[in-house]
């Protein structure tokens, strides 16, 4: 899987705005532009999963990050906004030494990942040497292409197909807990994001709790004989 | 010299000139991708987050910055699943399902994790990690 050409080109504009957005999601200020930030940074890796043959993985992560978590995200930061540190007034960073600890930390981290992938890639070469005699050869034998689209340009990609044929063949047990676990998400979530006013409508609150919490707040009073 | 010798496969395209490129476009086949340079992406990207992680105070960013180790993580999954696409391997794809359950998963974290924050938010009114110490002797 060696990339050349305009491929190689492009693999070097989006790993670099991949990396810079990373970099700028951690750094902004304003939770909102970190946000857009790591939505143009999981762009750019889409595009690297266009590059590296895994199309159905880059829609999913379009589809699924782009369009569905970080909404949710967004969604989030303006329902708590705060504002105080887009006016500069708050830190945004921890104390200066728990950063410079954790910038150490993370220097240690870039040392022993680095030195693992190259000592792992080295592993590799000498298990797998038929990789390396098809670098730069694009047409693999098991780079599988569907029918050539209408223009006659290119060919439509058979990667969806695949992954739906081994998902249900070789994973269709994992499919369904995650489908499970999708669903206690959602219920947990809706569960955990309920106002104190819907938990008591719903008589889900401890009465000494809501005997506390009327005494403060006289609208819940109003609540209290439809549950009891 | 011979500190650099430990990175050696990895980083040779920093010091390889050959040619081989099929356009003319990039001049040093060294600097053609290949896994390395996937892995080097993701190790970085993962690294870029963990600092996230532990250096920001507002508890949403560093929601964000999980999110970009998972993506990391699903990177080298593809990355590792191309190579062995190439290389003609029976079961290639298996990277590619786990990059679906890493989205998956990642999903789920994400709204159990805004649900925490909205009640956090509720009670404490703050979103800085660390005035929520209630934990904390």
């Amino acid at each position: 899987m060696t990339l050349s050409g305009y491929e190689a080109l492009f693999f070097w504009i989006f790993a670099l705005a991949a990396i810079f957005a990373g970099l700028l999601t951690v750094m902004a200020r304003n939770a909102v532009h970190s946000a857009l930030f790591l939505i143009s940074s999981l762009v750019s890796v889409a595009a690297l999963f266009v590059l590296s043959g895994a199309e159905f993985i880059a829609g999913v992560q379009i589809l699924v990050y782009v369009g569905g978590v970080m909404v949710l995200f967004l969604f989030v930061i303006m329902l708590v906004n705060v504002g105080a540190e887009e006016r500069g007034r708050d830190e945004i960073f921890n104390n200066q030494r728990q950063v410079t600890a954790s910038l150490i930390f993370c220097f240690l981290l870039v040392g022993g990942v680095l030195y693992a992938v190259s000592t792992g890639y080295a592993g590799l070469e000498k298990r797998y040497p038929k990789a390396e005699a098809l670098v730069g050869d694009q047409t693999a034998p098991t780079q599988q292409t569907g029918p050539q689209n209408a223009t006659g340009t290119s060919h439509m990609t058979k990667d969806t197909e695949r992954i739906g044929g081994s998902l249900y063949r070789y994973a269709s047990l994992p499919f369904e807990i995650a489908s499970i676990l999708l669903l206690v998400a959602i219920i947990g979530s809706v569960m955990l994001a309920r106002t104190l006013k819907q938990e008591a409508s719903a008589d889900d609150v401890d009465p000494e709790v809501l005997l506390e919490e009327v005494a403060r707040d006289l609208e819940l009073a109003k609540l209290e004989p439809q549950s009891e | 010299m011979n500190m650099l010798n430990c990175f050696n496969p990895a980083f040779m395209f920093l010091f390889q000139e050959t040619d081989g490129s099929r356009l003319g476009l990039m001049k040093h086949a060294a600097l053609n991708p290949d896994l390395s340079k996937f892995l080097v992406i993701g190790a970085l990207l993962f690294i870029i987050g963990v600092a996230g992680v532990l250096t920001r105070r507002n508890i949403i960013v560093i929601f964000m910055s999980i999110e970009l180790i998972l993506n990391a993580a699903n990177l080298n999954f593809v990355a590792f699943s191309g190579y062995l696409q190439a290389s003609g391997h029976v079961n290639a794809l298996a990277g590619q399902l786990f990059a679906v359950f890493v989205i998956v998963v990642a999903a789920a974290e994400a709204a159990i994790g805004l649900g925490i924050v909205i009640a956090l938010y509720r009670n404490k009114e703050t979103i800085w990690v660390d005035e929520i110490d209630l934990l904390k002797w």
